[in-house]
């Protein structure tokens, strides 16, 4: 065989013609990276792996003493003896294996505990980008599905494998010593079952691949259509949405189905070369016995034991396909952990303890994709203590600048300084903290109202989080809900109005008292009479602490003490209210528009 | 089960094939000792070779037979499970669509996207098991039982002891099983709702820096999803040896009475050990089985629970024309599970083509009374009356038809943007949709990506700011030519210059359209024909700009809020204006 410097492949064997390669994963690869990932839970292992080998010497054990007493009983001599030699051993083979598998839940689950919570922990340190380009449902399809398929293998399979090489060599060894024509003609079905599964795991590997894909789609399909189901009813599009998942589901299906036969011809061929297997020994034995070289009972003995013997092999076939399932799930899961996370402090970042507040954008030029560029080239300085607001069109960049400034993105070219270093000198962790954020997106969690306000941070005094309320005017609504702050979102905040939604982001927001403001859109959907009580209050919270506001209602902003105008991804006009309206640009005609006076 | 029979049922054929193959090869597996017995007792101790070798040819026969039904076996049970598993992940799907935002709301989302994937699975998964092992077993275990009884006829009250002793065990693991799954699937269910909420905000997670929070909520959950398996499994640790055990002591007892009288031939003897292996193998897959089929009964339990879900609105059906009169007779409105009213005795009229403007304070209820229109929830009391017809009585989808619906938070899917506004209408012509993007201003954003219409969206998409959705959420609406458009508070995230051109551009189209228009901005509302003002979910005052500006304070109060320091700018921008001009 020729081979370039490419890992060989581990499925091994010859490629036929014309069979489609999968470049195949490396699946030895997977599997150490799967046990790296099950550290801590290991313990118990040992137990259980002694276990084990017990349960295989009583497996050995059994088909030995029933031949001997076989034999007796054809002799008829006394077999008493045997009969409680062979008493104890199913006892202890009852205690062995109900051991075994109690001992086992436990450790199998502890070990997808384990993977599932390191999964997420990886995922949350991944950036935003990687979470706007995926569906949900797909994401939640990983953490569920593909965890699952694992634990089944880890706390099914793994054992049994264990268990089945003890008996495998127990069994070879008393056979060997019994006989070894019969033991050659045994290994003959060994030798057409490594064979068969060789063929069969080919097909199934990239099969179930493609099932825990198509899973995850089918997935992400159903959790978009459920959490958009108001515009599917509203547009009645229940037929389109039906046919779309019938697609995913035709397909699923279709998957499953050749996947699930592939892997099915595996059990019920090993069980036919076993039964000629079986009939082998018979005629073999049958032979040898007649012509008298061979006892009665080694007959009895040696048909348990050639099933002994070849189960296992069957068995392991059989587990080695299930465990390319979860291998499939398994390399999903390193998909994730192999992303890139949010990017890593510097060595030595610089300390951030309450910033004054100092921003400097310098030729700050970044897109979402390659060569689409959202801001070019912005420039900007902006003092400690000012109140910014950021005005233009629709995409022209607005939410981008703030995803810039709290590092949810990098930027592409220039940089951006806070008090005189790069964003990126800093802990993302003191960064973060820095800013207080009202994000356009009001996320709320099936918590209390009180724990959504306090989101972040524990142990906060009742008296600070109803103040934040006050202040962001959130008070009032809530007091009039049944349970007051502790009446508990069960549907994650679905059950508020927009408007109610965003005073709780703002209240977030305020009780946090970070020393840098940032509104985007955080009034949109709050009657004017409320926002007036809010700018009133921001204006005091605001003092001497920089602050970003997006809006607009120009009505809003109308008080800062910078107003940048964004159009094109670059800065179009930029200066007080009255400048710019003296200046009589865009500003001046958007402010025009909305007051109603052109 | 009644629902698993009820979709075995539908594919019975296909089903019996499978057993019929099925039972094929337990028949060879089953057939072979016996064959063996033959060979011991005629030729072995009859020393002859030629018996030996016909009785062998005999039992090759038999396994090829058996290798034929198993291949066939698994080809059926494999499409009978997966099409079983597909239909009822369609019909929870379809049944989905049906439900009102009320069942939806009691069965949770999460809920939901669970049953769908992972309960249908752990169904079909036994059901495929009931075709290749499950009936295996069992025949296996009788037709072993009955070889034993009819070669060795002494051993029956032994095996029935044997019997009714397993029977015990399997019900006994059937029965701590069952809840301990249950249990197993609503933990996954959190875990699915955590997850979920975790993807949803983390703009707001990063931002606040709760990864640590989010990390302990989902450790959590996954930890009491853990503990559920653990304990569930255990059961089956109690239970799958003692099964075992039971039928280990069946062999020792044959062997024991053996030894008491020993048999006539011996290869009788080692038939009907053979056979009591049999049985315990088989035994041990029922055992082994019970695991999935106690876990299909758990959710087949939670899949029935959607199916029987029973939507909470009735629908009449019909055909209608609908000019857009709309009548609110006395309408109020609770939310299920909430103790105050969101609307209380609402009543007010929108002739056909008129433009009503609703405002008030956060949550005072606009958008319940808008989404009271197109039946996303029905009155709690009072009726909506539409051409001067109850809505409750008119076919939900004719009535969806005539409306359209553009939304605060404007939902978008995966797909590309003209796949969401042909949304609105699925036979839209390239032309119609163009001019529904221009008039809602979103033409020009379209033409500046990279592919314009097939440009793909959602949550694979590209990034989208929020007014480019919203407006993109309009062209949808407007490609409908709907009888009744609603517009809640649709245009929030646009600029004022986009905003005018919108309603520029609505109020040219609206003409023979009732529009029912929420914001909060005065300026807007203003353009429309008539403005309900609402608070606290009552009606503070109806009718014009004027009449309210008059008569109602609450609508006083928001105008104060807004043109009232416009009075003061409109005196400055005067001014400035005469400086510049």
């Amino acid at each position: 065989m020729s081979r370039v410097t490419a890992p060989p492949p581990v499925m091994g064997g010859r490629m036929r013609r014309g069979m489609p390669v999968e470049k195949p994963k490396d699946i030895k690869r997977t599997l150490s990276r799967l046990w790296q990932m099950t550290k801590g839970s290991r313990k118990g292992l040992g137990w259980i792996l002694l276990l084990s080998g017990l349960a295989s010497g009583s497996a050995v054990l059994g088909p030995y003493l029933i031949g001997k007493t076989v034999s007796l009983i054809d002799e008829r001599s006394p077999a008493a003896l045997m009969l409680w030699l062979l008493t104890a051993a199913y006892l202890g083979d009852w205690l062995v294996h109900f051991l075994q598998q109690y001992l086992m839940a436990a450790a199998g689950q502890r070990m997808v505990y384990q993977i599932r919570t390191n999964l997420f922990n990886y995922m949350k340190t991944l950036p935003l980008g990687f979470f706007d380009k995926r569906q949900h449902g797909e994401l939640m399809s990983r953490l569920t599905n593909d965890v699952d398929n694992i634990s089944n293998t880890i706390s099914g399979s793994l054992t049994q494998l264990i268990m089945y090489a003890f008996t495998i060599t127990g069994v070879f060894i008393v056979m060997v010593l019994m006989n070894l024509l019969l033991t050659a003609v045994s290994m003959l079905s060994v030798v057409l079952i490594y064979l068969l599964t060789k063929t069969i795991t080919r097909h199934t590997r990239k099969l179930f691949r493609q099932q825990q894909q198509i899973l995850g789609r089918l997935n992400g399909h159903v959790e978009e259509s459920i959490s958009g189901l108001t515009m599917v009813k509203a547009f009645s599009q229940e037929e389109a949405m039906i046919e779309e998942f019938i697609e995913n589901n035709d397909r699923y299906c279709e998957v499953a189905v050749k996947a699930q036969i592939w892997s099915g011809y595996l059990m019920p061929i090993t069980n036919v070369i076993n039964n000629l297997n079986y009939v082998l020994i018979a005629i073999a034995s049958g032979i040898m016995a007649s012509k008298g070289s061979l006892a009665v009972g080694t007959i009895t003995s040696f048909l348990l034991y050639s099933r002994q013997f070849s189960r296992p092999f069957v068995n392991i076939a059989n587990i080695y396909n299930t465990f390319l399932t979860a291998v499939a799930g398994a390399e999903r899961i390193f998909e994730i952990l192999d992303e890139e996370p949010e990017p890593e402090d510097v060595p030595d970042p610089v300390e951030l303890t309450r910033p004054r507040g100092e921003i400097i954008f310098q030729n700050v030029t970044f897109g979402y994709l390659p060569g689409q560029t959202v801001l070019n080239n912005i420039g900007l300085h902006i003092p400690a203590g000012t109140r910014v607001a950021v005005v233009g069109p629709t995409g022209a960049g607005k939410t981008t600048l703030i995803n810039l400034l709290t590092r949810f993105y990098d930027v592409d070219e220039g940089a951006i300084l806070l008090d005189g270093h790069d964003l990126r000198q800093y802990r993302m962790k003191d960064l973060r903290e820095a800013f207080g954020v009202v994000l356009q997106d009001t996320s709320l969690f099936g918590v209390s109202i009180r724990e959504n306000i306090s989101y972040g941070r524990s142990d906060i005094p009742f008296e600070k989080i109803k103040k934040a309320a006050v202040i962001s005017g959130a008070d009032s609504f809530i007091r009039r809900l049944p349970q007051g702050y502790d009446t508990v979102l069960t549907q994650g905040g679905a059950e508020l109005s927009q408007g109610e939604r965003q005073l709780l982001s703002i209240a977030r927001a305020v009780l946090m008292d970070a020393p840098i403001m940032i509104l985007d859109e955080a009034t949109s959907s709050v009657d004017t009479v409320t926002e007036q009580h809010i700018r009133k209050a921001m204006l005091t919270i605001t003092e001497g602490r920089t602050s970003f506001i997006i809006a607009h209602r120009l009505s809003t902003i109308r008080d800062s003490d910078l107003i940048v105008l964004i159009k094109d991804g670059r800065i179009a006009e930029m200066g007080s209210h009255e400048q710019l309206m003296r200046q009589n640009g865009d500003y001046a005609l958007m402010y025009k528009t909305q007051m109603g006076l052109v | 089960m009644k629902l698993m029979l009820s979709y075995i049922r539908r594919h019975i054929g296909k089903f019996l094939t499978a057993l019929l193959f099925l039972s094929m090869e337990t028949a060879a597996d089953l057939l072979q000792p016996t064959y063996m017995s033959f060979i011991v007792d005629n030729g072995v101790k009859a020393k002859d070779t030629g018996k030996i070798l016909e009785y062998g040819a005999i039992m090759l026969a038999i396994a090829a037979m058996g290798a034929l039904g198993a291949v066939m076996r698994n080809i059926y049970a494999t499409k009978t499970s997966q099409q079983i598993g597909k239909e009822m992940r369609l019909d929870i799907y379809k049944k989905i669509q049906t439900l009102s935002f009320e069942n939806i709301d009691r069965l949770q989302p999460s809920s939901i996207i669970t049953r769908i994937t992972n309960d249908v699975t752990q169904i079909q998964m036994f059901i495929n098991g009931t075709m290749r092992i499950m009936l295996k077993a069992p025949v296996t275990c009788l037709g072993a039982l009955i070889l034993i009884i009819w070669r060795t006829p002494g051993l029956i009250p032994m095996i029935v002891v044997i019997l009714i002793i397993s029977g015990f065990l399997i019900a006994g693991n059937m029965r701590l099983g069952y809840p301990r799954f249950h249990r197993m699937q609503k933990r996954l269910d959190r875990l699915n709702q955590v997850s979920r909420e975790f993807l949803s905000a983390i703009r707001v997670v990063k931002a606040f820096r709760a990864e640590e929070e989010e990390e302990e909520k989902f450790r959590q959950a996954a930890e009491g999803l853990a503990a559920a398996g653990v304990s569930a499994m255990r059961v089956m640790a109690v239970f799958g040896p003692l099964i075992n055990l039971t039928v280990n002591a069946g062999i020792v007892a044959l062997l024991w009475i053996s030894t008491i009288q020993p048999p006539a031939e011996i290869g009788r003897l080692m038939a009907s050990i053979n056979y009591m292996t049999q049985v315990l193998f088989a035994l041990g897959m029922v055992s082994h089985i019970l695991n999935s089929a106690v876990r299909a009964l758990a959710s087949s339990r939670r899949v029935e629970e959607v199916l029987q879900e029973e939507p909470a609105q009735i629908n009449h059906h019909g055909e209608l024309e609908i000019r857009g009169n709309i009548v609110f007779d006395n309408v109020s409105f609770t939310y299920a599970g909430s103790a105050a009213p969101a609307l209380e005795n609402i009543s007010f009229q929108a002739h056909a083509g008129e433009a009503i403007g609703i405002i008030g304070p956060t949550g005072s209820g606009k958008s319940t009374l808008v989404n009271l229109v197109p039946r996303f929830y029905d009155a709690t009391s009072g009726r909506i009356l539409i051409d001067g017809m109850d809505i409750r009585l008119i076919d939900m989808n004719i009535l969806r038809k005539q409306i359209a619906v553009a939304p605060q938070k404007a939902l978008l899917f995966t797909g590309t943007i003209a796949d969401n506004l042909r949304w609105g209408d699925e036979e839209a012509a390239m032309e119609d949709i163009q001019r529904a993007a221009e008039i809602a201003c979103a033409a020009e954003f379209i033409a500046e990506t990279e592919y314009g219409y097939d440009t793909l969206l959602g949550q694979e998409g590209v990034n989208l700011s929020g007014g480019q959705k919203q407006r993109l959420s309009i062209a949808r609406a407007l490609l409908r030519k709907p009888k009744i458009l609603i517009l809640d508070d649709c245009t929030s995230a646009l600029d004022a210059t986009t905003e005018a051109n919108v309603l520029q551009g609505l109020q040219r189209e609206m003409t023979d359209m009732t529009v029912l228009l929420i914001s909060q901005r005065i300026s807007t509302v203003m353009k429309a024909d008539r403005i309900l003002c609402l608070e606290d979910g009552k009606v503070q005052g109806f009718g014009t700009h004027e009449e309210l500006l008059a008569g109602c304070s609450a609508y006083q109060a928001i105008y104060n809020s807004q043109i009232g320091q416009g009075w003061k700018d409109r005196t400055y921008a005067g001014k400035a204006g005469a400086v510049y001009e």
